[in-house]
């Protein structure tokens, strides 16, 4: 599977589109995370806990993404965009949205 | 004196952000720039299709993120700006360490793939609410490319 | 084509200055705006307090205890007298329609009188203990029913009020530390008269000292009696100092009266009344005791 933000891939033909596939997640970190976040928060800097959170959960977004594209038989996903929205305090919805596509050899 | 009492709290808080969060950004500062040299080898552009769409190339998505906060001196800066408006100083520089982290992660997961272009770079930000001081997140996303003569050849 | 990434040059995106710079300009411009913020709606209050209708502040003084009840007879008949002289005092001023005068009395050392909403004003033993003459007390009775007249307890309470409302809203801001700290000293000045106040409350009071007795004698022994009171009292003492602190300098008082007599051809001197009994028995048991 061929994952990318391109519209386009070199040296690859599209030959038929398959709509639209997305992925999307809602994650939160537990509690002692969050306590350690508000302390961090007083002399600031990066909060790797939530830095780790937001990549598990794109990844998730990903993998469902993909999942999609493969149970309607294509084998690339292009124009890939990201979309990401905090719900509540520590917690964050994280999307994924693509247009499935299936790429030749020219 | 309960209020005397919150009144040292809050200037110990804002001490605290103040010369905690400056060594914090100072050594960040420090850190990016090293390895803004040292990942200078992989190229990042922007535009949507590669310079080159005839020569077959591997593509895959790579993606760096980062989640910074504010300190408690910049937040605080940044509430008594809110009264007059204009340039929020604290935050930009916030924001720029931000994106500049997210584009270097980038490029990070780019060479540990092999790669040496990312082209279609794309950020995005969200705000993390929470905590006396916002935090905020930066994804920075494009399309690695290795291409097929390269892979052959090497 | 030629490909390359180039390093853009630093401190375009984000300055580099200190941010202490930004925060020293932004705490005392912050500061400014809230002085000018609280110093324009405590003027505005001001203003406006003592233009509303009188009912509104009848009917707030009522909820209340602001003049007490006395205890015992004596402070019965002290009251009783008191009552009776102002109520004489203030038919000679055009007091604001529907106010009542009712005068309390507390058994208090302190050398003090206040006026205070709802057409209330007390007196405590201490300051009538100071007295010599019926003259005397009338010049501090007169004096308290002018601020009533001014309707300067409301005009403060509005103050007070006014401050009040915003240093509340700031704290949000601002944190809860500072604007409780400010908030006392807001609650303490609440019922303070400034200098205006009083200068205009003596000149009225002159002026119906002048109308009753047909001098302004009283005034004149009520501030030498002010300028016998020690000048630096120890610390128990404080509170007796409270009246000479938040009124003009005595010997400005007097020069002031001096100046008022001879502006509007009144006499300086003339013959005192006796205090009534009860009021006179108070400094006389005093004297016994010491």
């Amino acid at each position: 599977m061929i994952v990318s933000n391109l519209e386009l891939i070199p040296g690859k033909r599209i030959a038929a589109h398959l709509g639209i596939v997305q992925g999307s997640t809602v994650r939160a970190k537990h509690v002692g995370r969050d306590i350690f976040a508000s302390l961090k928060n007083i002399v600031g800097g990066e909060l790797k806990g939530y830095t780790e959170l937001m990549q598990e959960a794109r990844q998730e977004a990903v993998d469902r993404m993909i999942a999609e594209a493969e149970s309607i038989g294509a084998n690339a996903i292009l124009n890939v965009r990201f979309a990401t929205t905090s719900i509540a305090v520590g917690a964050a919805e994280i999307l994924a949205y693509g247009s499935a596509v299936r790429l030749e050899n020219p | 004196m309960d209020a005397l009492f919150e009144l040292a709290v809050f200037a110990a808080l804002l001490a605290t952000g103040f010369l905690a969060g400056r060594v914090i950004e100072q050594r960040h500062y420090a850190s990016i720039r090293a390895r803004e040299a040292q990942y200078a080898d992989v190229l990042a552009f922007g535009f949507r299709f590669p310079a080159d769409r005839v020569t077959p190339q591997r593509v895959f998505l790579v993606t760096g993120t980062v989640v910074v906060s504010a300190d408690y001196f910049k937040t605080f800066v940044a509430g008594l700006r809110n009264l007059f408006g204009g340039r929020l100083r604290a935050y930009e520089t916030l924001l720029e360490r931000a994106r500049r982290e997210a584009l270097l992660r980038l490029k990070e997961d780019a060479r540990r793939r092999g790669a040496r272009m990312i082209v279609c770079v794309r950020f995005e930000t969200t705000s993390i609410t929470g905590g006396w001081a916002p935090s905020i997140e930066v994804l920075a996303y494009g399309t690695a490319l290795i291409p097929e003569q390269t892979n052959r050849a090497t | 084509m030629r490909l390359e990434n180039r390093r853009p040059a630093e401190g375009i995106n984000a300055s580099h200055e200190n941010p202490l710079k930004e925060f020293a300009w932004l705490a005392a411009g912050s500061v400014a705006l809230l002085v000018a913020v609280v110093a324009a709606l405590a003027f505005a209050a001001e203003w406006l307090a003592p233009r509303l209708p009188y009912r509104y502040e009848a009917r707030l003084a009522e909820g209340f205890d602001l003049a007490p009840a006395p205890k015992s007879d004596a402070a019965r008949r002290v009251q009783a007298e008191l009552q009776a002289l102002a109520d004489r005092l203030a038919a000679r001023m055009a007091l604001p329609p529907g106010m009542q005068v009712r005068v309390g009395y507390r058994e208090e050392g302190i050398v003090n009188a206040y006026a205070t909403l709802g057409g209330r004003t007390v007196f405590f033993r201490g300051l009538l203990a100071k007295l010599d003459s019926e003259d005397a007390l009338a010049m501090v009775m007169a004096h308290e029913l002018a601020h009533l007249k001014h309707r300067h307890p409301a005009a403060a309470l509005g103050r007070g009020v006014a401050v009040g409302i915003v240093l509340s809203m700031i704290s949000a801001d601002l944190g809860r530390g500072a604007a409780g700290a400010l908030g006392h000293a807001g609650l303490v000045t609440l019922f303070r008269f400034n200098r205006e106040q009083e200068r205009a409350a003596d000149e009225e009071a002159l002026r119906v000292l002048a109308a009753e007795y047909g001098h302004v004698g009283g005034a004149i022994d009520l501030f030498d009696a002010f300028a016998r009171l020690p000048a630096a009292p120890r610390e128990e003492n404080i509170p007796a100092i409270e009246f000479l602190r938040t009124h003009p300098l005595t010997a400005n008082r007097i020069a002031a009266v001096g100046e008022w007599a001879k502006h509007n051809g009144a006499a300086l001197d003339g013959a005192r009344r006796p205090l009534p009994p009860a009021i006179a028995a108070i400094r006389t048991r005093g004297e016994r005791a010491s």
